[in-house]
C-alpha cells in the first residue's frame, strides 16, 4: 500500500523560551497522499506548517525531503524543492488581477526572474500555466479581476491556485477552507480529491467532515504533542483522541 | 507600450517638446539654461529614488551618498589638467558606484522599515563626515574640477561641455535614458517580482523568489542612476563637496518624488519641477521663502493625498 516517503520529520520540536510550541513530532508524508493533521487550537498545527515550508527554523530535529536533510534552508529554497504552501490568512496581492497573482507565481519555472528587458507580458507560457491555475479552483470567470474586489471565499481559493501556479509536488495548506461558504467548501473538496491523486499534500483543517473524507493519514496533535497517526478510521477509535480533542468538541456543541 | 497610462504620455510629450526647445528660446539667457539644467539633473536624481521607495518599497534616507560618490569619484579619477573623455569616465564611475552599492547593500538590506532608514542615513553621513574631515579630498570646500570633459564616441565630437546649451541637452538625454531605463525594467519579468516583493514579501518569498537578491539588484540600479546624475551636477558647477552627500540632499529629493506621486517615475519629474519652481517664485517674494515653501508643501501632501501625478490621472483617465 505504501506509496514512497517524500516528507519526513525526526524529532521536530519548537521552542518559544520555555513554551514547547512543538515537542519531538516524528512524522512521515508519502507521495501522492493526503495527509491530515487536526487538533484543538494552540495544537501546534501551523507552527509544523511553517517549519515544513522553511519559514520557521526548528529549535530541534531535522526535516528531510526525499531523503535530504533540508531543515535551515531559506523558505524560497523550499519552493524550488517542490514544497508549495498557502496561508491560514489569505495572503494574495490584493491590488492586481488574480491573472497577474498567478502569474507571479508562476514565472519562475518558465523565464528567467532577473531578466531585466523582456516584457512581462510577453511569455506565453507563464499566462497559460496561471490561467490553467485559476480554472484548477474555478475562478475562470474572475481573471481579470483584481484580487481585493473578489469575494472572501474566492480569494481563498485564489490562495490555492497560486500555490497550484508554482506546480510543486507538495502542498502545505493551511485551513484552506477557512471562512469559505458551503458550495465553495464542497469544490474545494472536490479538488482536493483530484489532487492528491498526483501531489502530496499536508492539509490542517477545522472543518472535520471534510478531514475526515479527504484524509488517507491522519495526525492528531494536541498541546505541541503528537498524540497518534493512523488512517481515519484508527484515530477515530482511538479513546486518547476522543478525550483529548473529539470528546471536547462534542461537549462544546452539546453546551 | 511602456507607458500605460494616458496622463503619463501627455505629460511626458509635453515635457519632451518644451525641453528641447528651451535652448533655442534663450540661447543668450545661459544662467536660466544653467539652472535648467541643474533642475533636469535633479529630476533624474529624484526619479532614481522614486524607483527605489515607490516601486521597490525601499524608503532610503541615504540616496545622497551616491549622488556625492559620482562626483567625488570624478575627481578621485581623472588627472587634474587633462581632459578626459567623459563617457569612458562616466562607465567608470558608474562601475565603481554600483560595486559600491552592492556592498553597502548587502549590509542595509538586512533590515526593513524603519531600521533601514536609519541604517541608510547612517552610512550616508559616515560618508558625509568622511569627506567633510579629509584633507585630500578638500574637506568642507570639497574639490575643484578643472577640465570639463570632452564627449566624442568614435571619434566623433556633438557635445561641448563648456556650452551651457550642449550641457543642458546632455542632461535632458540623462532625463531621458533614466526614465526608458526605469520603465523598463518595472515592466520587465524582473520588476514584476519586485513589485510583488513590495505588494506582499512573505508572499512572494513563499513564492520561490529570493527577494533580497531582487531588492539587491534593485538598490546597485538606483544607486547608480543617481550616481550618474551626481557626476553630471559636479561637472556642471565644476566643484564637488560634501554638501552633495547630506541626509537634507535625500529628504529634498523624498520631497520632490511625494511631491510628484510616489512611485510614479513621470510623477519624479513633475514634483521636481514644481519644487524647484516654487522655490524660484518664493525666493523672488520674501526673505522667508523657506517658510511659504514649508506652507506650499503641507498644502499641497495634505490635498494632494496621491501628489501632482495622482491628481492629474483623476482628471485625465476614463
Amino acid at each position: 500500500m505504501a506509496n514512497d516517503i517524500i516528507l519526513e520529520t525526526e524529532s521536530l520540536s519548537k521552542h518559544w523560551g520555555g513554551i514547547k510550541a512543538l515537542d519531538n513530532i516524528s512524522l512521515q508524508f508519502r507521495d501522492r497522499e493526503l495527509h491530515g493533521v487536526v487538533g484543538p487550537n494552540g495544537a501546534g498545527k501551523s507552527t509544523l506548517l511553517n517549519m515544513l515550508c522553511g519559514t520557521l527554523n526548528p529549535t530541534s530535529g531535522c526535516i528531510f525531503h526525499k531523503g535530504e536533510r533540508i531543515d535551515g534552508m531559506k523558505p524560497w529554497k523550499f519552493v524550488r524543492r517542490g514544497i508549495g504552501r498557502s496561508f491560514q490568512k489569505t495572503n494574495i496581492y490584493a491590488e492586481v488581477t488574480c491573472l497577474e497573482n498567478c502569474a507571479v507565481a508562476a514565472q519562475r519555472r518558465f523565464t528567467g526572474s532577473f531578466n531585466l528587458f523582456a516584457s512581462r507580458h510577453a511569455n506565453k507560457l507563464v499566462r497559460e500555466a496561471a490561467e490553467k491555475a485559476l480554472c484548477q479552483v474555478g475562478l475562470d470567470r474572475r481573471i481579470h479581476t483584481i484580487a481585493a474586489e473578489i469575494s472572501y471565499g474566492e480569494q481563498r481559493q485564489l490562495e490555492l491556485a497560486m500555490v497550484l501556479a508554482t506546480d510543486p509536488c507538495i502542498l502545505l495548506l493551511d485551513e484552506p477552507m477557512a471562512g469559505m461558504g458551503h458550495e465553495e467548501s464542497l469544490r474545494i473538496i472536490e479538488l482536493l480529491n483530484e489532487l492528491k491523486k498526483t501531489y502530496s499534500i499536508v492539509l490542517v483543517e477545522h472543518d472535520m467532515d471534510a478531514i475526515f473524507e479527504l484524509s488517507d493519514q491522519l495526525t492528531v496533535l494536541d498541546n505541541g504533542t503528537h498524540l497518534i497517526t493512523g488512517t481515519v478510521d484508527q484515530v477515530r477509535n482511538e479513546p486518547q483522541v476522543k478525550e483529548a480533542y473529539l470528546g471536547k468538541e462534542e461537549e462544546e456543541e452539546a453546551a | 507600450m511602456i507607458f500605460e497610462k494616458r496622463t503619463e504620455r501627455i505629460f511626458l510629450a509635453i515635457f519632451f517638446v518644451v525641453a528641447l526647445c528651451i535652448p533655442l528660446f534663450l540661447e543668450d539667457n545661459s544662467f536660466f539654461v544653467g539652472k535648467a539644467t541643474t533642475v533636469l539633473i535633479l529630476a533624474v536624481f529624484v526619479m532614481s529614488l522614486d524607483f527605489l521607495v515607490g516601486r521597490v518599497g525601499l524608503v532610503t534616507l541615504g540616496h545622497a551618498l551616491f549622488y556625492g560618490l559620482g562626483g567625488y569619484l570624478f575627481v578621485i579619477l581623472t588627472p587634474e589638467y587633462e581632459a578626459v573623455n567623459f563617457w569612458t569616465y562616466a562607465i567608470y564611475i558608474m562601475a565603481i558606484s554600483a560595486l559600491i552599492a552592492l556592498i553597502v547593500g548587502v549590509v542595509v538590506l538586512r533590515t526593513s522599515g524603519i531600521y533601514f532608514i536609519m541604517i541608510t542615513l547612517a552610512i550616508s553621513q559616515m560618508a558625509y563626515y568622511f569627506f567633510f574631515d579629509s584633507l585630500e579630498f578638500g574637506g568642507n570646500d570639497g574639490l575643484f574640477i578643472f577640465m570639463k570633459p570632452e564627449t566624442s564616441i568614435f571619434g566623433l565630437s556633438f557635445l561641448n561641455l563648456d556650452n551651457p546649451s550642449h550641457f543642458y541637452y546632455l542632461a535632458l538625454l540623462a532625463v531621458l535614458v533614466t526614465l526608458l531605463a526605469i520603465k523598463i525594467i518595472l515592466r520587465s519579468r524582473f520588476g514584476r517580482i519586485v513589485e510583488a516583493s513590495r505588494l506582499n514579501p512573505e508572499r512572494t518569498e513563499a513564492l520561490g523568489y529570493n527577494i533580497f537578491a531582487f531588492r539587491l539588484i534593485s538598490y546597485v540600479i538606483g544607486s547608480t542612476l543617481a550616481a550618474y546624475a551626481g557626476l553630471l551636477f559636479a561637472l556642471q558647477y565644476g566643484y564637488v563637496n560634501p554638501q552633495f552627500m547630506t541626509w537634507e540632499m535625500s529628504g529634498t529629493a523624498l520631497v520632490m518624488s511625494i511631491l510628484g506621486g510616489l512611485g510614479t517615475i513621470y510623477g519624479a519629474i513633475l514634483g521636481t519641477l514644481t519644487y524647484e519652481g516654487l522655490q524660484y517664485v518664493f525666493e523672488h517674494m520674501s526673505e522667508d521663502w523657506m517658510l511659504l515653501m514649508g506652507g506650499a508643501i503641507i498644502l499641497m501632501v495634505l490635498l494632494l493625498r496621491k501628489g501632482l501625478a495622482g491628481y492629474l490621472e483623476k482628471l485625465l483617465e476614463k
